[in-house]
């Protein structure tokens, strides 16, 4: 790998970003508010381009000497932007405590609160997306919110990956002749979608110049060796404002002030680059040949890319904080996978991005391998290098896995599933055609089997929220309780649909995206904005929850009660009902006596499977609200916790409240006792058309793996067989000394984790005391 | 093919020490060797044993209640009569923790065979199996049949032994095998003696028919390191001059010490001789390299 070796610039950037103190901001909040206020007889789509293009013409703007990148949505980087149109009162409720919360703090200033307190609040309330919702559906939602949890109710769209390669192609000024073009032949009902767009457009055109003008005027202040670099990056503005990019350089600039201006638009989580080794390459490629650029320089260049991406940060409420720790906002790069003839592709660029998650070791982009049956040992061996670090990146995706999928099941063009990208943590999309509503809502299903065996009513609060068909005593076979957990599960699809219809509407109504349109295809050839439809590919995705924890649960009830009857049903519906207080023999059996998804066992993967692909089915009974299709993923990123809360007892042996499985394809913790071949296999029995939206599966390696001369190699043939496997994701977290030392305190949660010992291997949990601290101690990332 | 079963203690899956790429190891139970420092102290006996894991049990005295008479007794904690001359399989049954639970489970031919499937598209590059112990060629029958349906299957075999076994039945196994990790721990026929219980004539024997044998470069020589037993440079060099002298590109592969080594004893019930030994340090290693080298072997290989 090519390293940056003491990049002094890289360092002091990265330096000053992570030693900046972090504000929440209302100066946005505050331009939105007063434009609103000041058109008051203009439609919600002409206010919201108004405002937008007001933003990028007077929000404070801020730029390092050392810079090669430049532009943020807010002076200070890692700002938390408050963003009023689509739900404040939460902010309202939780102002004051932002700067002393457990996670992701930010200060506060005492004139913000008081200004937002009296001028901006007020006029939001009611008018704002979140409140909209809440006045039309929210008791519906909350009736159901333990089995399904309806998002994106209080934000705009995000987890999209834009047009860049066309973003790149035109520059601005050739997208707002195409704008012009289709103006001249529109529709009068797409008159306003057009005028829209250019109104944006011309903000973002003088967003750029600004940051050409700011840095001219701090030039004299700037000497030495940054000086002709900052006034090199002024240049590149400007020229951006004027033509499309030529350079590397410029196409990286631009392909930022396009995500910069995404987040000021619609303040969502998760706009992802997607493929940049593959657009970017002829830019590289030519800088390269002309001897115009080193690779050093290049990777200098994309080092500062990377700083970039860590410096937008998404401000959430203090539960989200919470699983959502570190400000996550899912920069997803792609790189390698098969190209338009479906061809394995990777280029010097996408080992440049991994030599920059190497050098860097920064949450943010997100890296993702794609890999297929030709993928090359080069990318792999260079991937699992960084994988060695421990950062549990990049992750791998599997072309073989999702390509058809993508084709056969959703419809897609071949050509676009084939350039798949990623956007967020997994879920999957097409590149700049689609808005994929990718988490569109959780659908709990150990909640619906709760209900199912108890009346329909919820054991954590004795309400009944369900369907009454009878409960655990009265399902005489094992088929009748299937059938009562089919009818279950119908009932509270119906409903979550009813809930997403509402939603969907009320992004069209309040949160119309002129920009987002004018990269999102076929928005500007259809004259229609991106929520009401104008994209290419309108999908919606409902991640199911957890189908480890329904396996289990199943298993134990098919083996222990059903058919060995060692159990019997009244002993175990009384035991859920108690969390099993008094009945800890019976939940010692649950855990013990019954084989577990995530060991390769077929009956029992495949009942978690047979649901899974159930609920997958359904969705092609119903249309969204855009005209698009429903589909599933099988990812939870660290909603396991909160939707564990939700569930009483299960029958898995799992008690009341404690967090599901995690992941999503991921067995439940502790429970993979046969190897990480085993889950492999496993998982592999789940049908890949319940994953176009996305799976995750979690696996976990000790560093000493890395360690030794086969190792990578060894590594390698995991992820062929990975591959062959066709299981659609995973990523690989290093074991750290914390988990060990958490082993000890919480063997339970650890039951699985392996240590080598000689000849053997060992369950960790099961070695005695000072052997575990020894192994502790020999446990350190200074030998990687 | 053989109706006989054999006791496997443990099948490891995604086993990446034992061999190239990953395979799956199969421990069979039992050892003629008695060695000191022996890892697999569990591997040892011939027959099944039911073993209690404390870290496991609730006592919820289920076993007590279910107990055949003569069977065990509970004293805060089951105890087994060893002398009890039936199964204890009710016990193993009832125990809703399975802290009671055999140490070994009983495999036929075609059910250990489809196990070794299960990883099947792990073995692709360069893995496949390894029959390790305990010793496999205390199997002898069912070791062939093993290897010979392996081999018809394609896949790739490899072996872990002491090589302490008749010539005869070395001749019929190794044209099964792919790759063969003989270990030679202590030269001096007294030393040997006295550290492993046996004498090492039968292996060397087996060594040198090895390396003289068409089969002699599937062959790699290991000598598991002991601080204080055989890690000698006495120990060394004539181990180094015997192999090298029979095959001089012969493969060599010296083990570290390992200390974990000792956390299966109590579980077993048996007292850790060796006590704790520290591994040697990386110079210590290459030390040993040295004499190795000097003495004759220059193919010093790490798997």
């Amino acid at each position: 790998m090519a390293k940056l070796k003491n990049n002094e610039r890289i360092e002091i950037l990265k330096k000053k970003m992570l030693e900046a103190p972090r504000y929440a901001s209302i100066e946005q909040a505050r331009i939105i508010t007063r434009v609103y206020k000041e058109n008051e007889e203009l439609s919600t789509p002409k206010k919201r381009a108004l405002s937008l293009a007001a933003a990028l013409r007077e929000l404070e703007i801020g730029v390092e000497p050392e810079e090669l990148i430049v532009g943020n949505r807010t002076k200070g980087v890692r700002y938390g932007v408050v963003f009023p149109e689509s739900g404040c009162s939460w902010i309202d409720r939780e102002f004051e405590t932002l700067p002393t919360r457990d996670q992701d703090k930010f200060l506060v200033r005492d004139e913000d609160i008081k200004e937002f307190r009296e001028t901006i609040y007020p006029y939001w309330k009611g008018r704002s997306m979140e409140d909209v919702i809440r006045h039309n559906y929210g008791e519906k939602i909350d009736e159901i919110a333990k089995v399904v949890k309806i998002n994106q109710k209080d934000h705009a769209q995000g987890h999209i990956c834009p047009d860049t390669e066309m973003w790149l192609h035109l520059g601005i000024n050739g997208l707002i002749d195409k704008i012009h073009q289709k103006q001249k032949k529109c529709k009068s009902e797409q008159e306003e979608f057009y005028e829209c767009t250019l109104i944006v457009l011309d903000g973002v055109k003088d967003f750029m110049k600004r940051y050409h003008d700011h840095i001219y005027g701090m030039l004299d202040a700037v000497d030495g060796q940054y000086r002709e670099s900052l006034q090199n990056v002024a240049d590149i503005c400007l020229a951006l404002t004027q033509r499309a990019p030529e350079t590397f350089h410029e196409a990286l600039q631009s392909l930022w002030f396009l995500f910069v201006v995404l987040h000021m638009e619609s303040n969502a989580s998760s706009f992802s680059p997607g493929r940049m080794d593959q657009y970017l390459y002829p830019y590289y490629r030519s800088d390269i040949a002309s001897g115009y650029m080193t690779r050093q320089k290049a990777l200098e260049l994309m080092e500062c890319l990377w700083l970039k991406f860590n410096q937008i940060v998404y401000l959430r409420n203090k539960n989200s904080a919470k699983y959502f720790a570190g400000f996550p906002i899912g920069f997803n790069v792609a790189i390698g996978g098969l190209d338009q003839d479906g061809n394995d592709t990777y280029n010097d660029l996408s080992l440049l991005c991994l030599d920059a998650q190497y050098d860097l070791g920064l949450p943010q982009p997100n890296l993702s391998v794609r890999l297929n049956k030709n993928s090359s040992h080069e990318l792999m061996q260079e991937a699992i290098k960084v994988v060695a670090k421990g950062s549990g990146m990049p992750q791998f995706f599997n072309d073989e896995a999702i390509v058809h999928a993508m084709h056969e099941d959703l419809g897609i063009d071949y050509k676009d599933a084939l350039n798949y990208a990623i956007v967020g943590c997994v879920e999957l999309t097409t590149h700049g055609n689609n808005l994929g509503w990718s988490d569109a809502a959780m659908f709990n299903f150990n909640k619906v089997l709760e209900l199912t065996l108890n009346n329909g009513v919820c054991l954590l609060t004795d309400k009944k929220i369900g369907l009454d068909l009878g409960n655990l005593e009265t399902y005489e076979t094992f088929e009748d309780l299937e059938v009562a957990f089919k009818k279950q599960i119908d009932y509270f699809i119906e409903e979550m649909m009813k809930a997403e219809v509402v939603v969907e509407k009320a992004h069209q109504d309040c949160l119309p995206t002129a920009f987002l349109s004018c990269v999102i295809d076929d928005c500007i050839d259809n004259g229609m904005d991106v929520t009401r439809g104008g994209a290419k590919y309108n999908l919606s995705g409902i991640q199911m929850i957890q189908v480890a924890n329904l396996a289990d649960s199943l298993a134990a009830l098919k083996k222990l009660v059903y058919d060995e009857n060692r159990i019997s049903k009244h002993e175990l519906l009384s035991a859920l009902q108690v969390d099993f207080k008094g009945h800890e023999i019976t939940q010692t059996m649950l855990l013990n006596k019954v084989e577990k998804y995530g060991n390769d066992v077929a009956w029992v993967d495949e009942l978690g499977a047979k649901w899974a692909m159930y609920f997958r089915s359904r969705m092609k009974d119903y249309t969204n609200y855009r005209g698009g299709k429903y589909h599933t993923g099988m990812y939870t990123v660290s909603a396991h916790v909160p939707m564990g809360e939700n569930v009483g007892a299960s029958p898995d042996g799992r008690n009341a409240k404690t967090p599901l499985a995690d992941g999503g394809l991921s067995a439940v913790y502790g429970r993979d006792m046969s190897g990480p071949t085993a889950v492999l296999k496993s998982v592999s029995r789940i049908s890949n058309s319940c994953t176009t939206n996305g799976g995750l599966l979690n696996m976990k390696f000790l560093p000493e793996f890395f360690n030794t001369q086969s190792g990578p190699d060894k590594f390698e043939d995991f992820l062929r067989a990975f591959i062959d496997l066709k299981v659609c994701h995973i990523q690989f977290n290093v074991v750290r000394k914390e988990d060990l030392l958490d082993a000890k305190v919480h063997p339970e949660n650890h039951r699985s984790l392996t240590i080598r010992v000689a000849g053997y291997t060992a369950y960790f949990v099961e070695l005695a005391g000072k052997l575990q601290d020894e192994i502790i101690e020999r446990t350190s990332y200074d030998h990687i | 093919m053989t109706t006989s079963k054999a006791y496997v203690f443990d099948i490891k899956r995604f086993a990446v020490h034992d061999g190239y790429g990953i395979r799956t190891t199969i421990f069979f139970k039992g050892c003629p060797l008695r060695c000191k420092w022996c890892q697999n102290p569990e591997g040892l006996e011939t027959k099944p044993k039911v073993l209690w894991f404390e870290k496991n049990c609730i006592h919820c005295r289920l076993c007590e209640k279910a107990s055949m008479p003569h069977q065990m007794n509970y004293a805060e904690r089951p105890y087994f009569n060893k002398n009890y001359s039936g199964d204890f399989d009710n016990l193993v049954h009832i125990c809703p923790s399975s802290a009671i639970r055999y140490d070994s489970t009983s495999y036929t031919v075609e059910e250990l065979i489809s196990k070794i499937e299960e990883d099947r598209v792990f073995f692709k590059r360069n893995g496949g199996v390894t029959f390790s112990g305990g010793e496999p060629f205390l199997q002898r029958d069912f070791l062939v049949d093993i290897l010979k349906e392996c081999k018809k299957r394609g896949i790739h075999t490899a072996i872990e032994s002491s090589f302490y076994a008749d010539l005869e039945l070395v001749k019929q196994v190794v044209p099964y095998l792919d790759l063969i990790f003989a270990d030679l721990k202590v030269f001096d026929e007294i030393d040997h003696k006295a550290m492993t219980g046996v004498s090492n004539q039968k292996i060397l024997n087996n060594i040198e028919y090895l390396l003289t044998s068409e089969h002699k470069d599937k062959v790699i020589i290991r000598t598991p390191l002991i601080p204080g037993y055989n890690s000698t440079k006495k120990n060394l060099s004539q181990i180094s001059n015997f192999i090298s002298s029979l095959y001089p590109k012969v493969k060599y592969e010296l083990l570290n010490y390992n200390p974990l080594a000792s956390s299966k004893y109590d579980l077993v019930g048996i007292e850790y001789e060796p006590g704790k030994l520290k591994p040697f340090t990386l110079d210590e290693l290459e030390m040993f390299k040295n004499i190795v080298k000097e003495a004759g072997t220059k193919n010093i290989i790490e798997v």
